[in-house]
């Protein structure tokens, strides 16, 4: 009985890891064919040539770096005082940061540019928008990631501790708080990375240089070079995966508690 | 003058009022501990002392100064937690320095100060270790020295022992106290476990249900508890109700036997119920010819305790704990035995409701 349970198990699992590397395998072979009947990078050389493609990416990196420091110095102080001060609106404040799961980015995209392009607020083209808008997309992410970083730690006593020492809330949040996080900030951070790295509806309706809309473009126009971004992205998204495992099996996270 | 000083400190939230007309005066150098059953307001009045709870009326004095109002970070008070608080991320030597980094002080005054600290609580090599390195007594050690780095003018303890088990909390608190002595440092300790606060504090507070039931020394809470409360929570205690017969000359009645107490009655009447106590120790079986306070009784029960027996005694309808100290040469008394008790006038307490 057991022995069938496993093959089983392991009859799912092959299917599930098919099912997922399949269409990527193909897709990475497909990108390969660019020069007629030998497998080579030339569909990767050629995206790498194309300053569109430099342009588009490092917008998107310039945005997806200016999102997570706006969604740190955002998210980090609201969560330390809401589980301080305030633990009863958790709730709440839980509630909202999922709103954007709610909210179509196309609906919300549409909200945006009524709202922001007339005056006192015209800055519908301005990029502070884009970023506004990406942190609230990464929100969810963001400010969950942190609020389970601060669940880790004996907020209360570790403040109120570095009070009795002299320390102000500032060195609180940065000296205390903060470096006893950082793994579950880096997470969230990586997450958010590649939210905004993969967004296209934001970028493309607020006309914003970005990686998606880029990529958007070059399928209708190319064969193999689409594939090879496809791929591209991947990696990308898996060495920011790797990274977060990285850094959370090593020593980032300190650890609390001791033997007796 | 008076190093600290609460008057007349109350604390409410929303509708409980959980600190009630506090009244106290700390010397400089004493070691004070606010004992009493959880709930009772004593981690709220240590609170109100560091600054984490601003009092909803009364004042805080520190060597004079107002502090009532002052926020916690301003205020030099030291404070050991129960969870020891340590920071994580940082390492033995840098959580005792950090006071002082925040203070500003230069880099060799720090190091001078934190193995000075290190020393004192004898962990010399634990400098470079991290927290969770270390044993929870070593942490505590830890946090005591941090606490004590700033050169604080009153350190708070709340409850520092009680996640410690039971051999380290006796060896931890004889080292607080030592450490308390060497400094000469004013400590205000909270515990709800009445050993500790016998054993290590120059006088102990009694608190219950937010007010001070009784301010003494140990000695004095002990042995002359003045209220039914205090009776009951610091040590076994033989109570019952009694009623007066002669005020006069303090005779009382408990089910047709007269006892005579030493003092407490004055301001009763003749025929008044009164609640009295006698410890466990201050009976004994009659050795010798007694006039008074003798009591017929007949054992009930025999409790093993190592260095003490514990004889159980019905006395009228009372059931009296007694206890004798462990001589294997003498012989117990066996369950059944009719015998009788007695105590001294001193050792019967008329208690206040």
């Amino acid at each position: 009985m057991k022995s069938r349970g496993k093959v089983w198990a392991w009859f799912f699992i092959i299917l599930g890891v098919l099912y997922f590397f399949l269409p990527l395998l193909a897709t990475f072979i497909f990108s390969l064919k660019a020069k007629l009947g030998v497998l080579s990078f030339q569909s990767y050389i050629n995206v790498f040539n194309d300053p569109k493609f430099i342009r588009s990416f490092t917008a998107s990196l310039l945005w997806a770096s200016l999102t997570i420091i706006v969604g740190i110095v955002l998210f980090v102080p609201t969560a330390f005082w809401v589980r301080l001060k305030v633990p009863k609106a958790r709730t709440a404040v839980e509630f909202i940061t999922l709103i954007p799961f709610v909210v179509p980015a196309i609906v919300y995209v549409f909200g945006l540019v009524r709202t922001y392009s007339h005056p006192p607020l015209l800055i519908v083209n301005s990029p502070l928008l884009l970023v506004s808008a990406y942190t609230i997309l990464a929100m969810p992410y963001l400010y969950r990631a942190v609020d389970i970083g601060l669940r880790s730690i004996d907020v209360r006593t570790l403040t109120e501790a570095a009070q009795s020492l002299g320390a102000g809330w500032f060195t609180i949040l940065f000296r205390i708080i903060l470096p006893n996080i950082r793994v579950a900030i880096l997470n969230g951070a990586f997450l958010a990375f590649a939210i905004v790295m993969g967004e296209y509806i934001l970028a493309q309706y607020l006309a914003k240089p970005a990686f998606a809309p880029y990529m958007a473009v070059l399928i209708q126009n190319r064969a193999y070079e689409p594939a090879a971004l496809a791929v591209l992205s991947f990696a990308l998204t898996w060495a920011c995966m790797g990274i977060i495992t990285l850094v959370g099996r090593g020593s980032g996270q300190a650890q609390v508690g001791g033997g007796h | 003058m008076t190093h600290l000083s609460l008057n007349n400190i109350s604390k409410q939230f929303a509708n409980n009022m959980v600190v009630k007309e506090f009244n106290l005066e700390v010397e400089k150098g004493e070691f004070v501990s606010f004992l009493g059953p959880s709930g009772c307001g004593k981690t709220t009045t240590l609170r109100m002392i560091a600054g984490f709870e601003v009092p909803s009326t009364g004042k805080v004095t520190l060597e004079g100064e107002d502090i009532t109002n002052k926020a916690p970070n301003q205020r030099n008070v030291g404070m050991v937690f129960q969870a020891y608080a340590l920071f994580p991320n940082m390492t033995v030597a840098q959580n005792i320095g950090f006071g002082l980094k925040i203070r500003r002080e230069n880099k060799e005054a720090i190091k001078e100060r934190v193995a000075e600290m290190l020393t004192l609580i004898h962990l010399e090599q634990k400098g470079d270790s991290y927290p969770y390195q270390l044993s929870g007594g070593q942490q505590q050690r830890v946090a005591l020295a941090r606490a004590l780095a700033i050169h604080p003018q009153v350190l708070l303890l709340d409850e520092p022992l009680s996640a410690l088990d039971a051999k380290i909390r006796v060896s931890l608190r004889a080292e607080i106290r030592a450490i308390q002595r060497k400094l000469g440092i004013t400590a205000i300790y909270v515990t709800h476990d009445q050993e500790e606060a016998l054993s290590i504090s120059d006088r102990i507070v009694v608190m219950y249900d937010g007010k001070i039931e009784q301010v003494g020394s140990p000695f004095e809470i002990y042995n002359f508890p003045t209220t039914t409360f205090v009776a009951g929570f610091v040590g076994t205690l033989n109570t019952t109700t009694a009623e007066v017969v002669d005020p006069a000359t303090h005779l009382l009645r408990i089910d047709g036997v007269q006892l005579q107490a030493a003092e407490g009655l004055d301001d009763k009447q003749k025929g008044d119920k009164v609640t009295i106590a006698i410890r466990p120790e201050r009976l004994n079986f009659i050795a010798q010819e007694k006039k008074a306070n003798i009591m017929d009784c007949s054992v009930e029960n025999i409790t093993f305790l190592g260095s003490v027996v514990r004889i159980q005694v019905l006395v009228g309808s009372n059931r009296f704990y007694m206890d004798t100290f462990n001589n294997p040469f003498l012989a117990l008394p066996n369950i059944g035995d009719k015998d009788q008790v007695t105590c001294s006038r001193e050792a019967v307490l008329v208690l206040r409701q």
